[in-house]
């Protein structure tokens, strides 16, 4: 394992450019990409252009030359610049129905080939070696700034008013379901049965507990001061709600929704106006804090929504759903921004980098993406980013799901996954820092500020803090 | 340690996710088809079917969506036990209440950490059952099953409350959930219990009132008589009597020479004053041909064979021919059907010149080899048995699991065609550098397998020698209980196990000791078919009246008295053909060519159904498109009247051979005239009153030629001459 050293000074002043490139195993490409006359006609000559050259045009498409690639047929483009898995002449060639897949009655092209227009594609569909890279060259600046988070007008809040509570009697502990930790002070938020814990980051003891009747905490989130705690959750299929809390006094402040069934998802806007939830109902409700009203619904998912995010400067939503589905909204109108079409499976999470320029989202098919959400574009996209352990005579797919993704003030991305780990991903994705638990699987996770080592939370109930 | 009872023993035990969970589930209907158990799950959660994939459920129940399902820290909230109990809203339902055994264990499990098993579990094996018998005297009767669970480490189990009932037939007796009987009505049927993959099943016999009940003892011919005769004796049932000469003369020849008996036959046979007339008259259609090109029919039909004049997947009029023809020389030549079925098997080279080669391009027709297809429709043909389901679950109601299924399909995966030197031409080889079959749940690769073997077969190269050698080997009873079965249908008109490529645990035969007699003689005459034909129809069973008496009018299942047949497309053709003289001719065949002969010959290419004649496709003659038995259909149909009535089948033959002019040229008495049409057309003299209501209609116009043509299209018209019976 290789060790990052770097100073936190030194982070701060990091001024990192990446040349974006969205395929997988970025690294591995950079050397050689194949270009359209050198590599990819042969290609299309000995298996497409019977079908689709200069002598028959089966469904408008053209793939003889550069210029009438790129035009596509007549249903659209059929490359996507960057996006092999979202470019139709892609789809083609590698679909699993025999009925569907190109070219028709044939067995598939050869994977060596296939693995060249895969390349192509991701690389930026170069025409000739000496063309330049049709994926524009993405700058990640990242510059952490501490005062995004409000001005606090006094010291940050800490919960030592809380009225003391009775401690639930519990068969086993119940599984870490979700945390947070405070932007302005040394203080996490842990999901506990019909309850919120509260750890000091400092001493990782618990300083007090909050009660939630209402059920199981599925989502818990600081406000951007810190002076509020969103608590989402409820029983399953039987009811769900928000609750927002006053940190210091644990009072609760204000209560959203009347669900059928447990809260999955929730956020609050930066500026505590609106509040996202949805769960199995496959709709997104906003609600007005201040009117205290639903404002509107998002009703474009076709599953269970899972992950609920407001970018840090409220101007953009994020909403995924169980089938994979992912989207950006306007929250102040509700009108669809974005669609963000990657994961094949359920999306487990969702986190802004406080520019909020780059969304990271994490799911079940083992894909983290790092979104540049300005156009939509999966500036970087790690598949089997918590790969499975596979034990010599065992078959089949082992479940590799990412289960949770935060990013910390200095942009890094912490995630857990099915695989037990705990791992810590650089600004550029390179992967710096990974924990491996002993028990259960870790299902919730946080950099805490101040710190450089992640906090997890598991399905054996155990809070665990770090230590490189 | 010594423990002091067996209860606290068992209470002590940690709870068992595959041993104890999983039944529960599929006992509470949770993982059935119509549940979570549908392809796509239901309500946003999966469970396998019948739970073929513990390891999957174990992740989706506890896994997938940690804290919502089950719930360590506070069981009783757990969704599982709140949905199945019916306290939050559940599409399927309340299924237990929270007093059961079933919620008290699942709740337990829950609270020892809704763990998965550590190591492997002792897996069930096999499935006992009380009592295999029940024998009820009236209706209302009551009595209960238990079931009890082996598991590969020997212990057993009662499974009474986790295994699921149904019974065959609930009008003659019905089962609970409890597995509690209760008799509904006379007859005989069996109750099963299902539970883990295995199905367990006892006979019902709800008996008649022994009032006005007497056994009439018929005499025996041999062990089938002896067989049959004692079920009957069992159920309260009376066989009907011996048919007469004029009747048995027509069934046999229908039966085995695929026509109706000639003027002269009847004629020979009614004044033979033999006693064994019967059995001389069944040796000597045994030894013609025509019983061979009736047999080489019916397996065609089986195994699909047509031909097309554009046929690029080697399924050319010239390979069907070949094919055709090979199985007919082995028909005629009397070969050990194991033998036959054997080289068929294993066949490679030419479809051209090899003819039981065809059977890896015309039982699934198609451009690709599809060793999944091939081997369902394989076994269904040679073994009577569907093991399709256990593609993608373990077969619900026999005992076939996805293991059997993939290690079996392995034995075609090599299986490749290459074209030939001329067009028509398909090479089939075996390619042995293919992979076996993968299991559809963890990618597995399972090597070939044969059918209910527990290792694979040691074998580099073609195994598919070694499978015929299993396939057809003495010790197969699947194989040869399957022909015997079959033989026995063609005969009765109803197998023993019915349908008779539908045999499963759940579909047990209606007199097993019968079925087990006749493939053992099958196995002892080494697979001779004419030596079971010859024995089926010398036995006073086959030879019974059609006409029901009091007791077995509603008999179906017993052969207690012979089915009313309808007559085959092709046979009835053949009798219309042999009672006009007038032949018929077929697109692609010669003029004068039999119906039975006959195979679908195409101007293009072989897809779809095809009966490769109109009459064929009226009168249900199967299609070929798929292997089922049911693909020939011999339900009466009224687009059947309305076409031997007035279609040109009937129409135009009637005056065409000049039958009638022949007939009333010779002069004779309008009632020898009659009776000569009865004989001609139904094999029988008419009766006095039949004879009286024609002479009626000859009263005002004697030797009136339309006359006698409308009483030979009245006779062909008749049921009679469509049925055997």
């Amino acid at each position: 394992m290789i060790h990052y050293f770097i100073s936190l000074t030194a982070l701060f002043l990091i001024q990192f450019s990446l040349v974006a490139n969205a395929q997988e195993e970025a690294d591995k490409d950079k050397t050689s990409s194949p270009n359209f006359i050198d590599d990819i006609k042969p290609i299309l000559r000995a298996h497409c252009l019977k079908c689709h050259g200069d002598d028959k045009q089966e469904a408008g498409l053209n793939l003889q030359s550069y210029g009438s690639l790129l035009r596509g047929g007549s249903s659209g483009k059929v490359v996507e610049a960057g996006r092999s898995s979202q470019s139709v002449l892609f789809q083609a060639i590698t679909n699993p129905d025999d009925d569907a897949r190109m070219p028709p009655n044939s067995p598939t092209i050869a994977k060596s080939k296939i693995e060249q227009i895969r390349k192509w594609i991701d690389s930026g569909l170069l025409e000739t070696a000496s063309s330049k890279s049709m994926v524009k060259a993405r700058n990640l600046t990242f510059k952490p700034s501490v005062s995004t988070d409000g001005k606090l007008d006094g010291p940050p809040a800490m919960p030592t008013k809380l009225p003391a509570i009775d401690f639930l009697k519990l068969t086993r502990p119940f599984p870490v379901l979700s945390m947070d930790a405070s932007p302005t002070a040394p203080l996490i938020a842990v999901a506990d049965q019909d309850q919120v814990r509260f750890f000091h980051t400092k001493t990782e003891q618990e300083i007090g507990r909050v009660a939630f009747p209402e059920g199981i905490p599925q989502v818990i989130r600081f406000s951007r001061d810190g002076v509020v705690l969103m608590v989402a959750g409820g029983r399953p299929v039987e009811s769900g709600r928000v609750v927002l809390f006053d940190v210091n006094s644990g009072k609760r402040l204000a209560e959203v929704g009347d669900e059928i069934d447990a809260v999955l998802a929730a956020d609050l806007s930066p500026n505590q106006q609106f509040v996202a939830l949805g769960g199995s109902g496959r709709v997104v409700k906003v609600y007005s804090m201040t009117e205290g009203t639903l404002l509107y619904k998002l009703t474009k998912h076709t599953d269970w929504i899972t992950a609920i995010a407001f970018s840090p400067d409220g101007k953009k939503l994020a909403t995924a759903d169980r089938a994979g589905g992912l989207h950006l909204w306007d929250p102040e109108s509700g009108g669809i921004l974005l669609n963000l079409e990657e994961h094949k499976a359920a999306v487990r999470a969702l986190d802004w980098r406080n520019d909020s320029r780059l969304l990271a989202s994490a799911g079940e098919d083992g894909r983290i993406v790092w979104w540049d959400t300005n156009d939509g574009f999966p500036a970087i996209n790690k598949s089997n980013a918590h790969p499975p352990q596979r034990v010599q005579g065992t078959y089949g797919t082992i479940p590799n799901g990412v289960l949770a993704a935060r990013f910390d003030a200095k942009g890094r991305l912490v995630t857990s996954g099915r695989d037990r780990m705990v791992r810590v991903w650089d600004v550029d994705g390179g992967e710096i820092e990974k924990f491996k638990l002993e028990k259960g699987i870790p299902l919730s996770v946080i950099l805490p500020i101040s710190a450089n080592d992640p906090v997890s939370g598991d399905s054996a109930g155990n809070v665990i803090f770090w230590k490189k | 340690m010594f423990c002091c009872t067996l209860n606290s023993d068992l209470l002590a035990e940690d709870v068992s996710f595959q041993r104890d969970v999983m039944p529960i589930l599929f006992r509470a209907g949770c993982n059935s088809g119509t549940c979570h158990g549908a392809a796509r799950g239901k309500d946003g959660f999966h469970l396998s079917l019948f739970g073929y994939d513990p390891k999957g459920d174990y992740f989706r129940i506890c896994e997938e969506i940690i804290g919502r399902r089950i719930n360590i820290a506070r069981p009783e909230q757990s969704l599982l036990l709140r949905k199945a109990t019916g306290r939050v809203p559940h599409t399927g339902g309340k299924l237990f209440d929270s007093e059961s055994d079933y919620y008290t264990t699942l709740l337990r499990w829950i609270e020892e950490g809704g763990l998965n098993d550590s190591g492997p579990v002792p897996e069930v094996v096999g499935l006992k059952l009380s009592t295999d018998s029940f024998v009820f005297n009236q209706a209302g009767e009551q009595n209960s099953i238990r079931v009890t669970a082996i598991a590969s480490d020997g212990s057993q189990r009662d499974v009474t409350t986790l295994a699921r009932f149904h019974s065959n037939n609930a009008s003659v007796v019905d089962i609970r959930e409890d597995g509690r009987l209760t008799a509904t009505g006379p007859g005989d049927s069996n109750v099963f219990a299902r539970f883990n993959r295995f199905t367990a099943g006892a006979e019902v016999i709800v008996l008649p009132s022994a009032e006005n009940f007497t056994w009439p003892d018929p005499p025996v011919v041999n062990y089938i008589d002896e067989l049959v005769f004692n079920r009957l004796q069992k159920l309260r049932i009376a066989p009907s009597p011996l048919c007469d000469d004029e009747t048995f003369l027509r069934r046999i020849t229908l039966d085995l020479a695929g026509r109706s008996p000639t003027v002269d036959e009847y004629h020979a046979f009614v004044s033979d004053q033999s006693v064994k007339k019967r059995e001389q008259k069944i040796d000597s259609l045994l030894a013609d041909d025509a019983f061979a090109d009736l047999w080489t029919a019916l397996w065609a039909e089986q195994l699909r064979i047509m031909g097309g004049n554009y046929a690029p997947v080697g399924t050319h009029i010239k390979a069907a021919d070949t094919f055709y023809e090979w199985i007919r020389t082995q028909l005629r030549n009397d070969r050990p059907l194991n033998d036959f079925v054997s080289e068929m098997v294993s066949a490679s080279g030419s479809n051209l010149i090899n003819g039981p080669a065809n059977t890896y391009t015309m039982l699934v027709h198609g451009p690709r080899f599809e060793p999944k297809a091939f081997a369902a429709d394989f076994s269904q043909v040679f073994l009577g048995i569907q093991i399709q389901c256990a593609e993608c679950h373990n077969h619900p109601f026999d005992r076939w699991t996805m293991d059997d299924y993939y290690s079996f399909v392995s034995f075609f995966s090599g299986i490749k065609r290459k074209p030939g030197v001329e067009p028509r031409e398909q090479r089939i080889y075996y390619d042995t550098t293919m992979p076996p079959a993968r299991h559809l749940v963890d990618g597995r690769p399972m090597p070939a397998r044969t059918l209910g073997a527990n290792e694979p077969l040691d074998y580099t190269g073609d195994p598919r020698q070694q499978l015929a050698d299993w396939l057809t080997s003495a010790d197969n009873e699947m194989f040869s209980r399957n022909l015997a079965n079959r033989i026995w249908a063609q005969l009765l008109g109803r197998g023993v196990i019915e349908p008779v490529d539908d045999v499963r645990v759940s579909n047990p035969p209606t007199n097993e000791p019968l079925l087990r007699a006749l493939s053992e003689h099958l196995v002892d005459s080494d697979f001779n078919l004419r030596s079971l034909v010859r024995e089926i129809c010398n036995s006073r069973v086959y030879q019974l009246s059609s006409q029901p008496n009091d007791s077995n009018r509603l008999d179906t299942r017993q052969f207690s008295h012979a089915k009313l047949r309808r007559l085959r497309a092709d046979v009835l053709m053949d009798s219309v053909v042999t009672v006009t003289g007038v032949p018929r001719n077929f697109s692609g065949f010669p003029t004068g060519t039999r119906a039975i002969d006959v195979y679908p010959r195409l101007s293009g290419d072989t897809g779809g159904p095809q009966f490769g004649d109109q009459f064929f496709e009226t009168f249900g003659r199967s299609s070929r498109a798929t292997v089922c038995a049911c693909e020939t259909r011999t339900e009466p149909t009224l687009s059947q009247t309305l076409h031997l009535a007035v279609g040109d089948t009937l129409r135009s033959r009637l005056g065409a051979g000049g039958l009638i002019n022949e007939l009333l040229a010779s002069s004779k008495t309008p009632e020898t005239m009659i009776g000569e049409l009865f004989v001609l057309a139904l094999n029988r003299k008419p009766t006095p009153e039949e004879l009286s209501s024609m002479q009626a209609l000859l009263a005002t116009a004697e030797n009136d030629h339309s006359v006698y043509e409308d009483i030979l299209w009245g006779l062909l018209n008749s049921t009679e001459f469509a049925f055997n019976h």
